[in-house]
């Protein structure tokens, strides 16, 4: 199994080519846009909502700033980033995706919000950006279905202006075994069940709850995130560590 | 986690406010995009507003610079509706203002200047006759918070007037806070290259 670590990559519990990676997440995401928000509520109890809400309040995200919110899916983060930045800023909705993108402008454009936002396809691994471009860059629940993690933060912190700062939420792991295990068995059982009846798609709802164990831990990302050139890195854990807001600088 | 939730409740309820009283949309003009921080001490957190027109945003956890911060705690607050206490306060470091002082000044009196029509929107939902039921058995309380609330009006009056007359000059200050603010900021930041040189 270890003779190419160079060519595969983790889909979930399976190894899959890297090039195959990348077509595999897109089709689960393909696959789920339609019924994203709505799974995104009831999976996590509506939770979701709290910790971006907590990520919103450590972007510094102010008045005038660019904003790339990477693999932003259906924008709930663009929202607010729109609204914080007003008319003198710019909001850029990034993702891999033209379904979840679509379903994303939509619904932005039903809440009202036009005019300081920009939907451009793109892939984390080679942001279609000059060096310097940004104030604040946020992936939300994005960075685990990217193949090359490092290349990423490396192209993150290239297209970040001096000063600027990245926000990283993302499912973590919790020291706490009781909710450890609470946890696994609403994941790897009720998860893909609700997938099934509510999007008719278990597999890829059970994807979503593997790719989540490979992820890595609180420790390992935030020197992933050091080794890729930003400083005064930091964590909070919430909902006792099965997410984490990681935050680092570029100086 | 508590603390976040709480925001998004004093949230809703701000946006709630907004639309049955459109007053406070031309009222808040001058407060659009600027934030003003509350730091509850004994709770060691800080909580922070934002009017963004039409809308509030409200941040929990707020580590940035706001435009006005208050700190206190949440005990000196509640003694906030007896104005006579307040240059005593401050005297006493109990209570912090800095900052803008017309943002804070704009925010009480726009909320002080709300007048909900209770009975009307409760009878949209309930109908007329239990509608002033509810109004009138909770008239009391109405009474209260309105009482309540006029004080505090006429405290952040009185705040931001005995401020100016506390011992230094609330500019000399500022100042000062800036400078520590930013040395602490500097420490902080040649502490993480220190350490990132001891490291390797
Ligand atoms: C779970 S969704 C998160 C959406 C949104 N940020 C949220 O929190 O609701 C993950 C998103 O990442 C996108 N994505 C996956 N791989 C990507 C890549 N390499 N580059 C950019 N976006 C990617 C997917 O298309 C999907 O929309």
């Amino acid at each position: 199994m270890k003779e190419s670590p160079q060519d595969t990559a983790d889909f979930g519990y399976k190894t899959v080519d890297r090039e195959e990676k990348a077509s595999l997440v897109a089709d689960v995401f393909h696959s789920v846009a339609a019924k994203y928000d709505i799974m995104n509520d009831l999976m996590s109890f509506g939770v979701h909502r709290l910790w971006k809400r907590q990520a919103i309040a450590c972007s510094g995200v102010r008045k005038g700033h660019k904003v790339l919110d990477l693999a932003g899916g259906t924008g709930d983060l663009t929202a607010k980033f729109s609204q914080l930045v007003t008319e003198s800023g710019q909001v850029i909705l990034g993702d891999i995706n033209d379904s979840m993108l679509k379903v994303g402008r939509d619904k932005l454009r039903d809440l009202g919000l036009v005019g300081n936002i920009e939907y451009v396809q793109m892939n984390a691994e080679a942001l279609p950006f000059p060096d310097n471009s940004f104030d604040v860059i946020t992936i939300a629940f994005g960075l685990r279905n990217v193949t090359d993690k490092d290349a990423a933060l490396r192209s993150m912190y290239r297209i970040l202006k001096p000063g600027g700062r990245l926000l990283v939420l993302e499912f973590s792991k919790t020291n706490n075994e009781a909710l450890s295990k609470l946890y696994d068995l609403y994941s790897f059982n009720l998860l893909p069940t609700m997938g099934k009846i509510i999007a008719n798609d278990s597999e890829s709802y059970r994807y979503l709850a593997e790719s989540i164990r490979m992820h890595p831990d609180q420790e390992t990302l935030k020197s992933m995130m050091e080794e890729a050139g930003f400083e005064q890195t930091s964590y909070q854990n919430m909902t006792g560590g099965i997410v984490a807001l990681h935050r680092g600088f570029k100086y | 986690m508590i603390e976040v939730v709480a925001s998004a409740i004093v949230e809703s309820c701000l946006n709630r406010l907004l639309v049955l009283e459109p007053e406070l949309t031309r009222s808040l003009e001058n407060c659009k995009h600027k934030v003003i921080a509350v730091e509850l001490r004994d709770w060691q957190h800080t909580f922070a507003l934002t009017y963004v027109g039409h809308q509030f945003i409200v941040f929990s956890q707020y580590q940035e610079h706001a435009d006005c911060h208050i700190s206190a705690s949440l005990e000196t607050l509640t003694k906030l509706t007896n104005p006579s206490l307040l240059t005593q306060l401050i005297r006493q470091e109990k209570l912090d203002l800095e900052g803008d002082l017309q943002l804070a000044q704009n925010y009480s009196s726009a909320f002080s200047n709300i007048h909900i029509d209770w009975a009307e929107h409760l009878s949209r939902y309930i109908g007329d006759a239990p509608a002033q039921q509810v109004i009138n058995s909770t008239q009391k309380a109405h009474v209260q918070g309105k009482t309540i609330g006029s004080s505090f009006k006429s405290t952040v009056t009185q705040l931001c007037q005995d401020e100016l007359k506390v011992t230094i000059h609330p500019l000399e200050l500022e100042q000062y806070k800036m400078h520590t603010r930013h040395i602490k900021n500097q420490a902080a930041q040649l502490e993480q290259r220190i350490q990132l040189l001891l490291n390797r």
